[in-house]
């Protein structure tokens, strides 16, 4: 009875998890329409914007009857149809002709081969089906922010011919287009999905009569089924916005207003925002995937003319698809997961059971926080660094320069590491005698803020104080970095020293009685006994503090910036991962350059780790 | 080897607490004196003053004919074994002992020679290279051991050295201690709680209590004529029986002390008044009710094997009753109590001895 319990849970976990997969799909599927309504949306808006001419300039006689006629049964005032655009003369000129807008709009629902619908505002009249309701205040304050989505609806601005004001909207509505490759439109995911819990029933109820592993085979075969959908949503929806912005692109070339007898390609360029258009060969009409110049492409061929051939080319959307695997697979593996959490609480006595229970539980905030901020990012650095990142980092003079100039102000640290050896030893020895005030003073630098130390010592060195005698110790290139590494030794020793003493204050007084015993003076005391007692702890003393050196960013933040500027003499890797990233934005070459730190750190992480479970051992 | 001698050592901590009252001690050369004391009473102080390790606030420590009162423990020639081994982590059993003659510069082929002179003597040979984490407890204990007797100090201090091992090991080691002195014939000083150890392996005991040195003499001595209360109490397993009494005479020549529940017949001169009567447990027997001096309530039965200790209540205070083999004494039972008269202690309330 326990084990079919057992069995329904196992299922039901099972079921959770394809059914979180399932989710994630479809939300992924979501995404990629929306974003390709959005772009559609957003090139029709251009293409509006290049099509139409703007209206007459001297007030004209009437406006050009036959176009009135065709709304003549709807509308009984004709003059000044949309209330709020043609309000303002001197704006007359960057605004669009309203009765060639119509005509536009009217020719664009009626485009063969699109895939979605299209509505075209001007103010907040619909132009394509006059009976559609107008927008709303609320449509258009969202429209002044750059767009919305609305129930399956991609609103986005068209602006005047200066980019100004919004004077209307483009709606795009995708027709539902098949979400997989299967009989009926279904993706991979769902018969994985079924696949996925038929498996993980078969072996809950049947006990062994399956290898456990074989779940977890199904498990991420579900994975890699929905990765498969998603990648095929994201393929389609780049697919979907080549070839309908082809048919714009054709519509165009015929309907640029006249001066221009033959479209140039830089007027059409303008309309695909997002994608270019080069000068092409005839082509086959699907799109394709090709290598430019090392970068993958999507890409159709395009007739604009008798002869004439452009290529339409786009960043293929299913590139970044992978990003979705991050979510995927987890989501896929909390099947495994779940059952073999019910297998071993099925195993393991109650008692042991409740025991890890609230292990865990005192666990789970941490575990969270380590997971949410610290393994989450590393592994998105790992994802968003690419080879080609690493590649220019390499070659990047800033790049080695940062790891030298990291690697010199490391060497303070054993300096730092001997002074507040020395300080604890004396402290140790007087102890009776106000080893509190000595503490106290030495720490504080040390619990005070680094920002706050910074400034202290900003002001100390721009003022020459302190017998320093001039003021550009932070301004001189040959000067910078060892300022900075005087600030960090008087910040860090008061820490290390507290370390020290209470390395020293648990070495037992028989060691140091019997060396005075033994005859042991002063200095070999320190040599044969104290130091070799001490040595985990300096070795921790100094593993933390080279670790930490490589990592401090503060100090340059606020006292240098890295300069003196274009020397870059105290550019430490920290603060060059923070340049490349908020500067330019380059997260890639950001991320590849904290790996490469990371593996750096590892170097001396691991024997600290190593320090630690040894003395975790003696305990 | 020397002697070592104290002269009025006293000892005031800095947050003036009295460790030691001035104190004399002669220990003679190549004799093995026990400090014995319970914890506090500053046995441990003196021997840390013998070894440089403490300055006496007065007084003198004379090692031989040198005064080194004042002298650093490196200049003392004395070599101290603590509680724990304090063998250094990161050396060898070998470089252990060779540590203080590689302090003095002694050669490195005077080292060698010595260190296996040393370790043979104490039958290390097998774990020289071993560090002494790897050690057994008794191992590690010896190596201590090598470690002082390297050198062939003018004294040995031993601080509580067996306090830490078991049982077994503890008697063991006694025994090879004690071999260890008769083979160097050294001058040893042997701090510790533990009477047995006192009685089992001193030449003389000096006795400790409250920083004040209380008696000094042969195991027998301490035992059978205690200087004080304190001695009598401390000295024996268990100590001996203090009943709290008064004495007096009953009119008809005779006198008793009554101190609890007894009523005890006593034939000296000098009773009247509070006085404190001491009787060792073996010397206390039972019989039936109202047939002995008194009466008491069993509190606890103690089954050894070879004795029973019996615990009473006389009227209050506390009687130890040792009885050969297992005696058939029942828990909560009123017995009567008889006593040897020619075995009692008569102390004055404050706890001298009384004539």
């Amino acid at each position: 009875m326990n084990s079919r319990v057992w069995a329904v849970g196992a299922s039901a976990a099972a079921t959770v998890a394809a059914a979180l997969v399932l989710i994630v799909v479809t939300t992924a599927q979501r995404r990629y329409e929306r974003a390709f309504a959005f772009r559609m949306a957003g090139t029709t808006a251009a293409y509006i914007a290049a099509v139409t001419p703007p209206p007459p300039p001297p007030a004209p006689p009437p406006p050009p009857p036959r176009r009135r006629a065709g709304l003549r049964g709807r509308r009984q005032t004709p003059p000044p149809q949309p209330p709020p655009a043609p309000s303002s003369l001197s704006s007359a000129a960057r605004s669009y002709d309203l009765p060639s807008l119509l005509t536009q709009a009217r020719a664009l629902s009626t485009l063969p081969g699109w895939s979605s619908d299209v509505e075209v505002y001007f103010g907040t009249a619909p132009l394509v089906d006059a009976t559609a309701p107008p927008l709303s205040p609320d449509d258009l304050q969202h429209l002044a922010a750059g767009g919305r989505w609305r129930n399956g609806v991609a609103l986005v601005p068209v602006k005047d011919r200066d980019g100004q004001e919004v004077v209307g909207a483009v709606a795009v509505q995708p027709r539902p287009a098949p979400h997989g490759p299967l009989p009926g439109g279904f993706g991979f995911v769902f018969p994985a999905a079924i696949l996925a819990v038929g498996a993980a029933a078969t072996i809950a109820f049947r006990e062994h009569s399956l290898r456990r592993g074989g779940y977890v085979g199904a498990a991420l075969l579900l994975a890699l089924a929905g990765y498969l959908d998603v990648r095929a949503a994201a393929r389609q929806s780049t697919d979907r916005w080549l070839v309908d912005t082809r048919r714009l692109l054709q519509e165009a070339a015929t309907r640029l207003p006249p001066p221009r007898t033959r479209v140039a390609i830089t007027d059409l360029a303008s309309m695909v925002r997002g994608g270019e258009i080069v000068a092409g060969e005839p082509g086959e009409s699907a799109p394709r995937r090709v290598r430019i110049d090392g970068e993958l492409r999507a890409v159709v061929a395009v007739l604009i003319g008798s002869g004439r051939w452009i290529e339409l080319r786009s960043v293929p959307a299913e590139a970044e698809a992978s990003t979705w695997l991050i979510l995927l697979v987890p989501c896929a593996l909390l099947g495994p997961m779940a059952i073999g959490a019910l297998r071993w609480a099925e195993r393991t006595p109650a008692r042991n059971r409740r025991e890890t229970a609230l292990a865990w539980g005192f666990l789970a905030p941490a575990a969270l926080h380590l997971m949410i901020f610290t393994i989450g990012p590393a592994i998105y650095a790992i994802y968003l660094a690419t080879l080609a990142d690493f590649r220019a980092l390499l070659r990047d003079p800033l790049t080695w320069n940062s790891f030298v100039t990291s690697g010199a102000y490391t060497l303070y640290v054993p300096i730092s590491v001997a002074l507040a050896l020395g300080a604890a030893l004396a402290v140790h020895r007087y102890k009776r005698k106000g080893s509190r005030l000595y503490r106290a003073a030495f720490l504080l630098p040390y619990v005070s803020s680094v920002v706050a130390a910074a400034l202290l010592w900003q002001a100390i060195y721009g003022a020459g104080s302190l017998g320093l005698g001039r003021a550009d110790w932070l301004s001189n290139p040959n000067t910078a970095l060892l300022a900075l590494m005087l600030v960090s030794i008087w910040v860090h020793v008061g820490g290390q020293m507290l370390v020290f003493l209470a390395g020293l204050d648990v070495i037992p007084q028989a060691y140091f009685d019997a060396a005075l015993v033994d005859g042991a003076g002063a200095w070999r005391r320190f040599r044969r006994v104290t130091l070799p007692l001490l040595r985990p702890v300096t070795w921790f003393v100094f593993l933390t503090g080279v670790i930490s050196a490589l990592q401090m960013f503060t100090l340059v933040f606020v006292l240098t910036q890295g300069g003196p500027s274009p020397l870059h003499a105290t550019d430490v890797v920290v603060h060059r991962i923070y340049r490349t990233a908020f500067g330019p934005q380059a997260f890639g070459m950001a991320s590849a350059l904290a790996l490469m730190l990371a593996v750096v750190l590892l170097v001396f992480r691991w024997p600290q780790l190593a320090l630690l479970r040894r003395q975790a051992r003696h305990a | 080897m020397a002697s070592v001698t104290l002269r009025r050592l006293s000892k005031v901590f800095d947050g003036g607490v009295q460790a030691l009252h001035p104190l004399d001690l002669d220990v003679r050369d190549g004799e093995l004196l026990v400090l014995l004391g319970p914890s506090g009473s500053g046995k441990t102080t003196v021997l840390r003053c013998i070894a440089g390790l403490e300055e006496p606030t007065t007084g003198d420590v004379v090692i031989g004919e040198r005064i080194v009162t004042h002298a650093p423990p490196a200049d003392r020639d004395v070599a101290m074994v603590f509680q724990s081994p304090a063998l250094y982590p990161h050396l060898t059993v070998r470089e252990n002992i060779a540590f203080p003659l590689e302090m003095r510069g002694v050669s490195d082929a005077q080292i060698a020679r010595r260190v296996l002179e040393a370790v043979a003597r104490l039958g290390l040979q097998a774990v020289l290279d071993r560090a002494p984490e790897k050690l057994s407890e008794g191992e590690r204990q010896r190596a201590a051991l090598g470690r002082a007797i390297v050198r062939g100090p003018q004294a040995f201090l031993f601080d509580e050295p067996l306090s830490r091992l078991d049982a077994t090991l503890r008697i063991e080691l006694r025994g090879e201690l004690l071999a260890l002195h008769r083979a160097l014939g050294a001058t040893m000083i042997y701090v510790t709680h533990d009477q047995t150890e006192a009685m089992t392996m001193g030449q003389r005991i000096a006795v400790l209590h409250e920083g004040r040195l209380r008696q000094v003499g042969t195991p027998e001595e301490v035992y059978q004529r205690p200087a004080d209360v304190h001695v009598a109490r401390f000295v024996g397993t268990p100590g001996m029986n203090v009943l709290h009494g008064r004495g007096r005479g009953t009119g008809e020549g005779e006198r008793v002390i009554e101190a609890g529940s007894l009523s005890i017949p006593i034939e000296l001169s000098s009773y009247e008044g509070e006085l404190q009567v001491g009787i060792r447990p073996e010397f206390v027997d039972l019989c039936a009710v109202d047939k002995g001096v008194g009466n008491a309530d069993v509190l606890v039965v103690e089954p050894l094997g070879s004795e029973t200790l019996v615990h009473l209540n006389t009227g209050g205070q506390p009687l130890v009753a040792r009885l050969p083999g297992f005696a058939d004494v029942r828990v909560g039972t009123r017995v009567g109590v008889k006593v040897d008269r020619r075995r009692l202690y008569l102390f004055d309330a404050a706890g001298a001895p009384l004539a």
